[in-house]
């Protein structure tokens, strides 16, 4: 096959290797900067454009100064040969200049290599769906072309080799399936190669100031998905808690120093809600719960303040199972929270003081104190609105008199502030309220865009209680999930929550956006999802629990072994079962020759072989001829002797070199 | 026996100089009972070595020079009325003979040729509604030039496939091409020559290949090159079950000629490239004619069993 390796190349062979490279490499372009994707895409041109000419190879020096310009041109993209995609950039540019250089069959069975090893960097990006189904595609269309080029004479129909490629890749999804559920995961991310590289991912920070979750609603990503084992609550009672907030400066709010471990004087309800919770990657290590987290996931605790913290940022999609109770009384309340949830900015103005003034004067308790102020929100004319304006130094008295047009923060932070005048202890809750029920799988899709900030009162008697002033201005934002439409809006506007799903095509285009997200999530949970503890998982379930990583690693191995060693005796048994016992002598006699360089060529004949011995080594011609003329007798003569066989047998057996 | 032929061999190879194999191949066809096609350019021994044969063999012998107006009368013979009987006389043609030269055979037109070779076939002739036999044995030694060459009519792939070798002799090796210029004349030898066997002695030759042994092993080999030849994508089409038995036939002959009574692999691969190799075309339209390659192709693509 040496000789079929030099073959060069034909003209058909190139172009479909050019074009299906250029499907291999095509969803870099949305990863790489656009110069190392023009640059590829140049040589696949130049290749195509070379294929039309008399010498479809370029000069030396061509390629040579398409190398430096490759190389500037990653140096210029990427300065520092460290992350990853400076290494994919590497790879997709030497990748164009060896479709320049491709001459032989050789050289195509390496850029097709480099090919398939090219469609697997696309996975150190995304994970999707689609692009696996993609990544399938072009792998068959990478195997066609090897199928194609091995072939003697060129096929017909382009169908051909794509069948049979299609027929090989079939033949090896059994080992696909096999390896993905037994081949050891790693339990850290296996691509995370992206060392301070930070992808933008959006999602709740660890402050607030008025603006930042109003701009975090604009974006219609993903946060979680939850999948329902209860039936799923109602969204007045969809309060996903995220990280809460103590210390503010007058404009911006902060998490505060963490509060110390206590014992709680927690009293719970019956009622129990269950669920899984499939978290996108947010850097943070928060994990979001409804009101409030009984059971936890493992590597997490719980704060006092009833956030669920990890003990490692979140980098990678995990998937959680927790359960929550709706109805709870958190008790008394602790010193230090006491202390934080009074504490006062700088900056109270003195009509700030004057309204919770006039709150108290009318009402006794503290919690007409919150009506009040709910009511106040009420009846004024505040507005609810993503395009707020914007605030000066003191947000909460411009927000509370002059502007009042704001988002969910606006709403929770002055009114934890009024509060706090007030003398009720008070604190910002954030996280995300709502969600979107998929009908298709029915589960919980919940986006950026259901962000929320909500603000909680310390009340004798009841604990910490939820109140949400957004509710009261905005009582459609907790109600129904909150779609809006951005364009030509202008400062200040309100949202218009009055969005009939008259619009026929819409709300197809939902139904469909809606399946797509079903079959993403069961993506997600069972391929994706497969992690080193599902795994370990499936282990326990058939009884190999003992093979956890490393062992399982060897395990694999084992196995593996095994079935190859097994293979290979069931068709070295078959092989030797056709060859009878003289022919059997006879190859070991060839094999001991073999050993000393003297081989026998499949087409070469006893009598030739034993004169080439001879030849050879002319101190064995005795032995060798006796050999040869037994073997003759006994395989092409008449005889069929076994005693004659029994010779022969032990002659070879005798046979020195 | 064995005696004779080797004093056979060795009687040739004084007249054709450094051609052992190809004697050796010429008389393996003549014991196979085969007919023998020789191809050559003019003026290598062809003729010399029809001529050869004939006379060690102790065969009658004619010959018919092969003409672009050659008619099947020519060589079959002609009915002419006797006057003084007052019936027609078969006068027979030439191939009444035991061995038979038709020199340049693809210089006559193919009616002349197919005279020929039904009665190569058929061992016998029919002329004017009576059919006659031939005598025993009977050869035929055909010699022809290579196909390129101009004034010839190319025999078709059918009447090929009655001839049960093909061989050429090509030029002799220096030495043997000195030898012979500085010897006698090959004529004056060759009539000098004394027949080595008796044509009886040849008939039972004849019959003792017949019994030469073929194992299992070896009919797997035959059959191995033959599905190889009809699997394989260089050969046009494969080697035909007849191809097969002739492979078969030769092969055994070849095995009697050196002695042996059972037959190698190495007797096949012997006598395969002039069995088969005017019986295979390449896949590739090539004007060369690629048989011998094909057949050597072949040999090194099977391994014996």
């Amino acid at each position: 096959m040496i000789g079929g390796l030099q073959l060069h190349l034909s003209r058909r062979e190139l172009n479909a290797l050019a074009i299906v490279l250029f499907l291999a490499v095509a969803p870099h372009f949305f990863n790489l900067s656009i110069w190392i994707g023009l640059f590829f895409a140049a040589t696949v041109a130049l290749r195509l454009v070379l294929n039309r000419q008399k010498n479809p190879f370029p000069g030396r020096w061509l390629v040579f100064l398409l190398m430096l310009i490759g190389l500037v041109n990653l140096f210029i993209q990427y300065p520092i040969p460290l992350f990853r995609s400076a290494a994919v950039a590497l790879l997709v540019s030497m990748l164009g200049l060896k479709l320049l250089e491709v001459r032989r069959r050789r050289d195509l069975y390496v850029a097709v290599f480099l090919g398939y090893f090219t469609l697997i960097t696309q996975f150190l990006y995304r994970q999707d769906m689609l692009l696996a189904g993609y990544a399938l595609l072009v792998v068959l269309a990478l195997t066609a072309i090897l199928v194609e080029t091995s072939r003697h004479s060129p096929s017909r129909s382009l169908l051909s080799p794509l069948w049979q490629s299609f027929s090989l890749l079939g033949q090896a999804i059994p080992v696909m399936i096999i390896l993905f559920l037994f081949f050891p995961r790693l339990s850290g991310p296996l691509w995370n190669l992206g060392l301070g590289e930070q992808s933008g991912v959006t999602g709740l920070s660890d402050k607030i100031r008025p603006g930042s979750i109003s701009q975090l609603s604009q974006s219609k990503e993903v946060a979680f998905r939850a999948h329902f084992q209860d039936p799923i609550p109602p969204p007045q009672q969809r309060y996903w808690r995220g990280p809460v907030f103590w210390d503010s400066d007058g404009v911006e709010w902060d998490l505060g120093a963490e509060l110390q471990p206590r014992a709680l004087s927690l009293s719970i309800g019956e009622q129990q809600i269950n669920y899984s919770v499939i978290l996108e990657p947010t850097n943070q290590k928060w994990l979001f719960a409804l009101d409030l987290p009984d059971r936890l996931p493992p590597r997490t605790r719980v704060t006092p303040e009833f956030e669920l913290v990890r003990d490692d940022p979140i980098t990678q999609r995990i998937s959680y199972q927790i359960s929550s109770r709706p109805v709870y009384n958190t008790g008394e309340i602790a010193d230090d929270e006491w202390i934080r949830g009074l504490a006062l900015p700088d900056n109270i103005t003195p009509r700030m003081q004057q309204l919770v003034a006039d709150w108290k004067k009318q009402s006794s308790n503290t919690a007409g104190i919150v009506d009040q102020a709910l009511a106040y929100f009420r009846q004024q004319p505040f507005y609810y609105t993503l395009l707020p304006p914007l605030l000066g130094q003191n947000p909460a008295d411009q927000f509370l008199f002059e502007s009042r047009r704001g988002f969910c923060e606006h709403y929770a932070t002055s009114f934890t502030l009024l509060m706090r005048i007030a003398g009720i202890p008070a604190r910002v809750v954030t996280g995300y309220q709502g969600g979107e029920v998929n009908p298709m799988g029915d589960y919980l899709i919940v986006r950026q865009s259901d962000a929320h900030a909500w603000t909680e009162v310390w009340l004798e008697g009841q604990g910490w209680v939820r109140v949400d002033p957004t509710a009261a201005v905005a009582p459609e934002r907790i109600e129904r999930t909150f779609d809006f439409d951005l364009t030509g809006d202008t400062i200040g506007t309100p949202i218009d929550f009055n969005l009939q799903e008259s619009d026929f095509i819409k709300s197809i285009a939902r139904q469909l956006r809606w399946g797509a997200d079903a079959l993403n999530t069961g993506w997600h949970r069972w391929v994706l999802g497969y992690t080193h503890d599902r795994q370990s998982q499936l282990m326990q379930l058939l009884g190999m629990g003992f093979l956890k990583g490393r062992y399982l690693a060897i395990g694999m191995v084992v196995f593996t072994t095994l079935v190859m060693l097994g293979i290979g005796i069931y068709l070295w048994r078959n092989g030797q079962e056709k060859i009878d016992p003289i022919k059997a002598a006879y190859l070991r006699f060839c094999r001991k020759l073999a050993r000393r360089g003297i081989v026998r060529q499949p087409a070469e004949g006893p009598r030739d072989f034993a004169l080439r011995v001879n030849q050879a080594r002319p101190d064995l011609q005795q032995q060798t001829d006796q050999i040869t003329r037994l073997y003759i007798a006994l395989r092409y003569g008449r005889v069929d002797a076994p005693e004659k066989r029994q010779k022969l047998q032990r002659l070879v057996r005798g046979f020195r070199v | 026996m064995d005696n004779a032929l080797e004093r056979l061999i060795e009687q040739a190879g004084t007249i054709i100089l450094g051609k052992q194999p190809v004697i050796r191949l010429a008389i393996t066809c003549l014991l196979a009972r085969g007919h023998l096609l020789i191809e050559d350019v003019p003026g290598v021994g062809k003729t010399t070595l029809a001529h050869l044969l004939a006379r060690l063999l102790g065969l009658d012998y004619k010959r018919i020079q092969f003409t672009s107006d050659l008619l099947p009368a020519d060589i079959i013979g002609v009915s002419v009325y006797q006057r003084e009987e007052g019936r027609f006389h078969f006068h027979p043609g030439p191939i009444f003979t035991q061995l038979l030269l038709a020199d340049e055979i693809n210089r006559a037109t193919p009616k002349a040729q197919s005279a020929l070779l039904e009665a190569m076939e058929e061992k016998q002739v029919t002329a004017e509604g009576e059919t006659r036999k031939l005598p025993e044995p009977f050869f035929v030694i055909a010699t022809q030039n290579p196909a390129h060459q101009i004034g010839t009519f190319p025999l078709p792939e059918s009447q090929l496939d009655r001839f049960l070798m093909r061989i050429s002799l090509g030029y002799p090796d220096a030495r043997s091409e000195r030898a012979l210029l500085a010897g006698r004349d090959p004529r004056e030898l060759l009539d000098e020559m004394e027949p080595c066997i008796t044509p009886v002695q040849l008939q039972a030759l004849q019959k003792q290949v017949d019994q030469v042994h073929v194992a299992d092993a070896l009919l797997d080999y035959c059959q191995m090159l033959l599905s190889f030849s009809r699997s394989n994508p260089r050969f046009n089409h494969g080697l035909s079950p007849r191809a097969g038995l002739a492979l078969l036939r030769n092969a055994k002959a070849w095995a009697l000629l050196d002695g042996r009574f059972q037959v190698l692999p190495e007797d096949v691969q012997a006598v395969l490239p002039a069995t088969v190799s005017h019986r295979l075309h390449s896949s590739e339209d090539t004007a060369v004619d690629e048989g011998e390659n094909l057949a050597h192709f072949l040999l090194s693509a099977v391994p014996i069993p």
